[in-house]
């Protein structure tokens, strides 16, 4: 009796200790997930930040390619209106503004003189590292929702997830548009 | 080795692709930790079988042992358990010590200083890359002034490290080289290798001491014993002399060998992290081997710090040769895992 006693009471006590630490251990990757999020947005912020100094150095050597810078402009002033705005509308925005610099650092290999300006290769190396620092946030932010996943679908942690609502992570994807590589004209 | 069409795939990678990489390093990364572990309970055990080794001999001198247990040596020695549990209890509380004090004196020693990101720009920059990918805060960020082409790590924890670089190497490599070998050194950093290195290191040091001690103190009594009583001992005591005498002198080669084989684990698994950071196998392997045609010479590292750097430093001795001896593995074996992790 006694003895029986003592063994459901210790499996009451091992499930209970399991089940705060899958639940931890989900919290913890829902808030990674939310965080690598935020970094996401820290450096597209940067980047919004940084085109127009670029644009600024750039459009007296690029005279002919206003409609280009035009169009950089355009889409940076579509990603900063939405930023705040949530998943959709940012990943939208920053793909068009993705594609616009594209083109826009396609053209200008064709400028030797803006390759000798200092205050463009300093640029140059800000943007380019902005772009890394996004990729890079976002694969983390893909790694994080990946790990998330797994735990929310496999057992026993998905008992957990379903009894506290755990929600899949969703990941940032390119659609295939704007995973073209911009077209360079070799005349 | 690797087509256009495996090219073409790393710069878009499909889904697929992808998730065939990461089963790679992620496999890669587990084994390694998995070796790591073993190899320091290896070393614990060394030190509990000198330990109790030490004890058991003690005993056997000292007390009334001889009497009770009669010519047999063949029994559970308390005082030898005692001497195990002393000497790993021992060994652990040093390494929490060192976990507590001290990390920074590594970066003196090899003369780096602190730079700020108005003078070396583009090395902020990747080293606060590689922190994003990794999900942790960006390292502090150190120059080493010498032509010598090199890197290395420190910090016993993800939240207050930093990275030294030297200067040949911002010189020598561009910058999907430098990325790779950043990434190898944040690779150090979020595996918590200077935490093993630490461990490692006390453990070794610990062993060869105690392994001298118990060479002199059974030295100096075997010269006392041939002048007196020297039988008192009987066969028993010959063979525990004897095993500790051997023991002894094995235990601290052991312990070295250990001390290698998780510096050069580690470094497999760093180059594995690294590429999982930058997804981009290529601009390591090209470091390397930059790294490994280089013949400057570098003065500051010594053998106590010889471990931190992405490759040894000192190279006055033949990598082949002395393989089972080295720190790092050779250039052309980490080479060849990277091929492998790129999937081609």
């Amino acid at each position: 009796m006694n003895l029986t006693m003592l063994v459901v009471l210790g499996v009451i006590a091992a499930t209970s200790v399991g089940m705060i630490v899958l639940y931890n251990r989900l919290v913890r990757l829902r808030n990674q997930v939310k965080n690598a999020w935020r970094q996401i947005d820290v450096q597209l912020k940067r980047r919004h930040d940084l085109i127009p100094n670029l644009v600024e150095v750039v459009k007296d050597y690029m005279s002919y390619e206003q409609e280009t810078l035009r169009q950089v402009i355009a889409a940076r002033n579509r990603a900063v209106a939405v930023e705040g705005q949530g998943f959709e509308a940012a990943m939208a925005a920053e793909q068009g503004l993705s594609g616009a610099l594209g083109r826009l650092f396609a053209l200008m290999e064709n400028y030797p003189d803006l390759k000798a300006n200092n205050n463009v290769t300093d640029l140059m190396e800000e943007l380019s590292s902005t772009e890394n620092r996004i990729a890079f946030a976002r694969q983390f932010y893909n790694d994080s929702v990946m790990t998330k996943n797994n735990a929310i679908e496999s057992f026993p942690s998905n008992m957990i997830a379903n009894l506290f609502n755990f929600r899949h992570g969703r990941y940032f994807e390119i659609d295939t548009a704007a995973r073209e590589t911009p077209r360079v004209d070799l005349r | 080795m690797c087509g256009a069409a495996a090219r073409e795939s790393r710069i878009r990678p499909g889904r697929r692709g992808k998730r065939l990489h990461r089963t790679d390093f992620v496999a890669a990364a587990a084994a390694n930790r998995r070796n790591t572990n073993r190899l320091v309970l290896l070393l614990l055990l060394i030190g509990a079988i000198l330990g109790y080794l030490l004890g058991w001999s003690l005993e056997l001198y000292t007390t009334a042992a001889m009497r009770q247990h009669g010519v047999t040596v063949w029994y559970l020695s308390p005082w030898g358990v005692r001497g195990a549990l002393l000497l790993t209890g021992f060994g652990v509380l040093w390494i929490v010590l060192a976990f507590l004090v001290g990390d920074r004196i590594v970066l003196g020693l090899v003369g780096a200083r602190e730079v700020g990101r108005e003078e070396l720009p583009q090395l902020h920059n990747v080293v606060e890359e590689m922190a994003i990918a990794a999900g942790v805060p960006k390292p502090r960020v150190y120059l080493i002034d010498t032509p010598a082409l090199n890197a290395l790590a420190t910090g016993l924890d993800t939240r207050r490290s930093a990275i030294g670089v030297t200067r040949g190497l911002l010189d020598k490599l561009d910058r999907d080289e430098l990325q790779g070998v950043i990434g190898h050194e944040m690779g150090h950093i979020v595996n918590l290798d200077m935490r093993y290195a630490t461990a490692v290191g006390i453990l070794v040091g610990l062993i060869a001491l105690v392994a001298d001690f118990a060479f002199r103190a059974l030295y100096l009594r075997g010269a006392g014993r041939r002048f007196g009583r020297e039988r008192s001992g009987g066969s028993g005591t010959v063979i525990a002399l004897l095993m500790v005498l051997i023991f002894a002198a094995l235990a601290p080669v052991f312990a070295k060998l250990v001390q290698m084989a998780v510096s050069r684990q580690r470094e497999f698994l760093a180059d594995a992290t690294s590429v999982r950071l930058t997804r981009n196998p290529h601009g390591l392997i090209s470091a390397l081997e930059k790294l490994a045609v280089s013949a400057e010479p570098f003065r500051g590292a010594n053998r106590a710090t010889q471990h931190m750097f992405i490759v040894n430093p000192l190279r006055n001795f033949s990598e082949q040769a002395s393989r089972l001896f080295a720190t790092h593995p050779p250039i052309p074996a980490r080479v060849r895992r990277l091929m492998n992790l790129n999937g081609d």
